[in-house]
């Protein structure tokens, strides 16, 4: 075999999976569907109908009409079901046809795809699965103790941001990846670990802000610890510890996704905030704007990345690392068929990043920025008085 | 049914490298569960377990059935964390990394 030390290393760019994630997926707000309306969800390479009953739940459909492929997305909500704009075929959140207005009988077989759907911490989700098993309800995220109590927590800022031409496991290796915290994010990741486990992948981090740039996480007065769950492919809970300036906030930060397509997402973020004791709402919720701000620029910054790198099927790991292909094992459990899910894909994985060298690097790469732009300013002092001699 | 399939062959190999090369052995002087170990310096450590060693840790089996395990559940068995110094001491573990695997 050929010495791999000598060889030029190629990109393997791998075949894309032929198919959507099996789990539960977050829509969005569940009051955001909540306005009499039906509402269109692209996802899994399709289009859903999202609708609100006489009762107060959310149905969820295929967003297409069985009878002649009628958009139900811009139909009417007609008391519990939705009524196709083509020719009023009404149908409901259990996926069967009510009720034809204009015929004698329903087929038996006007039967749809409906996706099961929960409420979790005031968010709406579905479970899809390609092999079309029943909801597993045992492995929903958790519920956020008190997030739904306004007296508690502040509302939720929510955001969506479409992603194309990126596989949505683009968003899932920042799980594993310290190092583009520095150069994506600004900020140095002083500690960093993962755990793997069932259909859960975690982050543990510590970081502080650069000096140097501002934007993202970079703020020399920013510590934060951030202790992040994926639960199963689509769904993070963030739970983040934010020192500013020794004004600590207790931040949630829900991070998931809807693949729409094989090489796009859309993006979705929600943040709330403790409410710090002895401050007024507007204050609160003036720090999770704040808050939302800057990990909404965080997203961005990675947004850019995603849109111009190259797929890799065999990354080049370094020392330094996080476990990209332990993070990728994990993350396949939700591709294959139930029935060819191995036990590592599912075994704990534990990973101690070593960030002590990377941190020794940065601090002086940091410094010498530093050092840079107090010169440049220096330099822009002297400069105007150059120019104004020059042109006299 | 494959996902992410690699198109090239040494992918397979850059995988085998990654998630395998390099661990040994360790079992937990407590329980005895067994789990495979590496460590690429001083500071960093990577565990894998299997699901039989998982169920042979108290400390994770308990974790897990704590009501608000959801959080827990990723905390370290300070057990095995001993257990895989007392390796290391005994020069059972090399530490250093190869290639960057």
């Amino acid at each position: 075999m050929a010495d791999p030390t000598t060889q030029t290393r190629t990109l393997d760019h791998g075949t894309q999976p032929e198919r959507f994630a099996r789990g539960w997926h977050c829509l969005g707000l569940a009051r955001d569907f909540k306005d009499g309306k039906p509402h269109a969800v692209e996802a899994f390479g399709g289009k859903l109908v999202v609708w609100e009953n006489t009762k107060g739940e959310l149905g969820v459909l295929d967003g297409y009409c069985r009878h002649m492929g009628g958009d139900l997305t811009q139909g009417t909500v007609k008391g519990d079901e939705v009524g196709c704009p083509f020719h009023d075929w009404r149908w409901g959140a259990d996926g069967r046809c009510k009720q034809i207005p204009y015929a004698r009988r329903v087929p038996l077989r006007a039967r749809t795809k409906a996706y099961e759907t929960v409420i979790r911490n005031d968010s709406l989700l579905i479970w899809h699965d390609p092999e079309g098993s029943k909801a597993d309800y045992d492995i929903l995220p958790p519920e956020l103790p008190d997030v739904s109590n306004r007296e508690i927590y502040t509302d939720w800022i929510w955001n969506t941001v479409p992603i194309k031409g990126s596989h949505c496991r683009e968003l899932i290796d920042n799980v594993v990846d310290m190092a583009h915290f520095y150069y994506v994010h600004f900020a140095f990741p002083t500690d960093f670990r993962n755990v793997f486990e069932d259909h859960t992948a975690t982050q543990y981090m510590a970081s502080k802000g650069r000096p140097d740039v501002a934007g993202g996480y970079g703020d020399a007065d920013m510590f934060l610890k951030s202790e992040a769950t994926y639960y199963g492919p689509a769904y993070m809970i963030n739970w983040l510890e934010v020192d500013y300036k020794g004004f600590i906030t207790e931040v949630i930060l829900i991070n998931c996704h809807i693949p729409t397509g094989p090489d796009s997402f859309l993006l979705q973020y929600g943040i709330t905030v403790k409410k710090p004791e002895g401050l007024d709402d507007k204050t609160a919720n003036f720090i999770g704007k704040k808050y939302a701000d800057m990990f909404g620029d965080g997203f961005l910054q990675d947004v850019a990345i995603w849109e111009n790198k190259a797929p890799v099927q065999n990354p080049l790991l370094c020392e330094e690392d996080g476990p990209v292909y332990q993070l990728r094992r994990w993350y396949e459990q939700f591709y294959v068929d139930v029935a060819d899910i191995e036990p590592e894909m599912r075994a704990r994985f534990e990973f101690e990043v070593d960030t002590t060298k990377a941190n020794e690097f940065w601090q002086e790469e940091v410094a010498d920025n530093l050092r840079r732009i107090e010169a440049e300013k220096e330099a822009s002092v002297v400069e105007p008085v150059e120019t104004s001699e020059g042109a006299s | 049914m494959a996902s992410f399939v690699p198109r090239s062959p040494e992918t397979l190999e850059d995988q085998r490298l990654y998630t395998q090369a390099r661990l040994v052995e360790v079992e937990c002087l407590d329980c005895l569960a067994r789990v495979g170990v590496k460590k690429n310096s001083e500071h960093q450590t990577s565990v894998q377990w299997t699901a039989e060693a998982q169920a042979q840790c108290p400390d994770l089996v308990r974790r897990k059935a704590a009501a608000d395990g959801a959080r827990l559940v990723h905390a370290r068995c300070p057990r095995l964390a001993a257990s895989i110094e007392a390796a290391v001491a005994d020069g059972r573990i090399q530490i250093g990394a190869e290639d960057g695997y």
